[in-house]
């Protein structure tokens, strides 16, 4: 006769088994869902390896009971815990008789038949496939759509929003100088530092000064300002702009009569062509300035750092960094502002956009990079 | 109103708002065990700043708030938490998560709040969706329900740890008048099937007529409470004229 009425508890119950394997299950006192849990494991203890053919249910003595003590119930009633067993409940109290008939074992069986759809290689593999080919259509699209936004602002210059350029400008560019001037100063450290060794063993390391002025010019320098252009700038265009269309703003404005592209992102592709170069200057700059201390740590004097650079660097090197810069800051900006119209419904569309123009971005930078530097080599050959 | 009946919610001297703007000073009120309360007024009356005062989510300017005698206001810990867990709140969008199945959702609170076996998790929360009649629809996601649906589910999750008060946020806003009406008619079921006491915040005077207990109206130039009762009587009797034609204009 299992019971668990040794110590005062909350809820009690007793076993108690009949004859040909009939057997009383007595519950006293409070059935909810601190005392539920105990239960449940204890009973499931006690049947195991118990034969029951009937089991009988006397329910009389609770006091209280919630949904947590009715599931436990119910899931004896169904012969849960006694598989092949016939079940009979008495005693529930008639104000938890609605509650008790909500529980349902067909609801439950399907629930746990239920398997999330799987799709296979081949279909994953078609949908990916033609998921890109529909991307790159509408990016083909979108340049198109742009360019003539363009074009059209240029003939019709009323359309061009300039103060949304400015605002861009202002919050993309101004208020990222800090940020990107500290990061190539410190990257423009760490390159010095870097060379520095191996150059010595050559006995050249004064041309750590040369090499920090061509790679901040021509390279680190358009870089680092595009990836921060698209890391704190870019995907807050794609955020921006996704909440527009979650929002319906988007709608609201083709409705009017207004296309998004020209109402929206040539102002922000034009800021970000505009921006890019400004914001490289800066980042050669702070690189520059960040390798000077380790220069003049390593007993170099100013003016023959500054000679080193300066004779290091071509008026091409100057142009080739500056037009990467435009390049990206265009790309950055116009993939960020597609995510952002791509963006679907829900709450975690919103947060996929931005995500997904961040990467989309920096691939574009570095895939635009090596496109760069391919030609730059043929052109200097 | 009977003062016998027991007092679950009471607004006391309550003054709420945002910053140093009050939207609504010295309100008093009590809402009692098992009955549907709604709380009525214009737009930018203070509805929904009343109810996340009430339900804790915001702070009160001063006054107090008091579930069964104990203040919400100043508790802290477990205390607070004990409160809160009486408390099944239905958002105006119905809030679900949209990574989480129907089921999930409604079993959300019991994974975190309870240590059922997992079995007995499937069963509350399936019970709970068959009470609002979304027995069907457990394995969706959100996105794939409609908004009455939606809410329905909402009712659900509030409902599935037994909650003394649901507290619903304009619970028929966006709503066909069918769906709203099959809501309206939900939220009844459950008061009298269930005894759940309900404070619903909304100005669809057709909900209120249909399941509102007693009502309380809000008016922004007062800043309070301008009249209170239960609606029918409130129609004819409402000591403001604006109140009676508030009350008659949609149901006349």
């Amino acid at each position: 006769m299992p019971a668990n009425d040794s110590i005062p508890l909350a809820l009690q119950w007793e076993l108690t088994p009949g004859s040909g394997g009939v057997t009383k299950l007595s519950l006293r006192g409070e059935l909810d869902s601190a005392s539920t849990p105990t239960a449940w494991r204890e009973l499931e203890k006690a049947f195991a390896g118990t034969k029951v053919t009937s089991l009988e249910i006397d329910a009389s003595g609770l006091t209280a009971c919630d949904s947590a003590g009715l599931s436990l119930l119910y899931f004896l009633s169904t012969g849960g815990m006694t598989p092949g067993a016939t079940a009979r409940m008495t005693g529930l109290g008639p104000e938890l008789e609605h509650l008790f008939r909500s529980f349902s074992n067909e609801d439950f069986l399907a629930l746990q038949d239920h398997e999330p759809a799987c799709s296979s290689i081949v279909d994953d593999v078609g949908t990916a496939t033609w998921n890109w080919l529909q991307d790159l259509r509408e990016q083909i699209e979108f340049i198109g759509e742009v360019s003539m936004g363009i074009v059209t602002s240029i003939f019709i210059p009323r359309r061009m929003r300039w103060k949304e350029v400015i605002r861009v400008f202002e919050i993309a560019g101004v208020n990222a100088l800090p940020i990107v001037s500290l990061l190539t100063f410190l990257v423009g450290m760490v390159i010095a530092f870097e060379a520095a060794q191996p150059l010595a063993q050559l006995g050249a390391q004064v041309f750590v000064a040369n090499l920090l002025g061509l790679t901040m010019t021509r390279e680190l320098g358009p870089v680092m300002a595009a990836i921060m252009l698209a890391g704190r700038s870019g995907s807050a265009f794609a955020a921006e702009l996704g909440t527009m269309k979650v929002n319906e703003e988007l709608n609201a404005l083709q409705t009017m009569g207004l296309s998004p592209i020209q109402f929206l992102v040539v102002q922000r592709v034009v800021a970000g062509v505009l921006l890019a170069p400004v914001l490289t200057v800066f980042a050669m700059y702070a690189g520059l300035l960040g390798g000077i201390p380790v220069l003049l740590g390593l007993g170099f004097p100013l003016r023959m750092v500054l000679y080193q650079v300066q004779s290091g660097l071509h008026f091409s090197d100057l142009a080739e960094g500056l037009a990467k810069s435009i390049v990206f800051g265009g790309v950055v900006a116009s993939v960020s502002c597609l995510r952002g119209l791509q963006t679907g419904e829900g709450p975690r569309a919103v947060g996929e956009s931005t995500t997904r123009s961040v990467v989309s971005s920096i691939l574009l930078i570095i895939l635009s990079d090596a496109v760069f530097a391919a030609i730059t080599y043929v052109l200097r050959k | 109103m009977s003062e016998d009946r027991k007092c679950l919610i009471e607004a006391r001297d309550l003054t709420v708002g945002y910053g140093d703007r009050v939207v609504l000073e010295r309100v008093n009120f009590k809402v009692y065990r098992g009955e549907v309360f709604a709380i009525l007024g214009a737009s930018g009356s203070g509805k929904s700043t009343l109810l996340k005062h009430l339900i804790g989510l915001h702070q009160p300017v001063s006054g107090d708030v008091l579930i069964s005698g104990a203040s919400l206001v100043n508790a802290e810990g477990d205390e607070r938490l004990a409160i809160l867990r009486k408390f099944g709140v239905l958002y105006q969008g119905g809030a679900l998560f949209g990574s989480l199945s129907t089921v999930e959702n409604v079993r959300l609170p019991l994974d975190e709040f309870t240590e059922l076996p997992e079995n007995a998790k499937d069963l509350i929360a399936l019970s709970k969706l068959r009470l609002v009649g979304l027995e069907s629809a457990a394995t969706k996601l959100p996105a794939d329900l409609s908004g009455g649906m939606q809410k329905r589910a909402g009712i659900a999750r509030a409902i599935v740890m037994d909650p003394c008060v649901l507290f619903l946020d304009e619970p028929s806003a966006g709503l066909d008048p069918i769906t709203s009406a099959g809501l309206d008619a939900l939220i009844g079921e459950l008061a009298k099937g269930l005894g759940i006491t309900f404070v619903m915040v909304t100005h669809e005077l057709a909900s209120i007529f249909s399941v509102a207990d007693r009502v309380v109206v809000l008016d922004p130039k007062a800043r309070g409470i301008v009249a209170e009762g239960a609606p029918a009587w409130l129609r004819e009797n409402a000591e403001q004229l604006w109140v009676r034609q508030f009350l008659n204009r949609k149901v006349a």
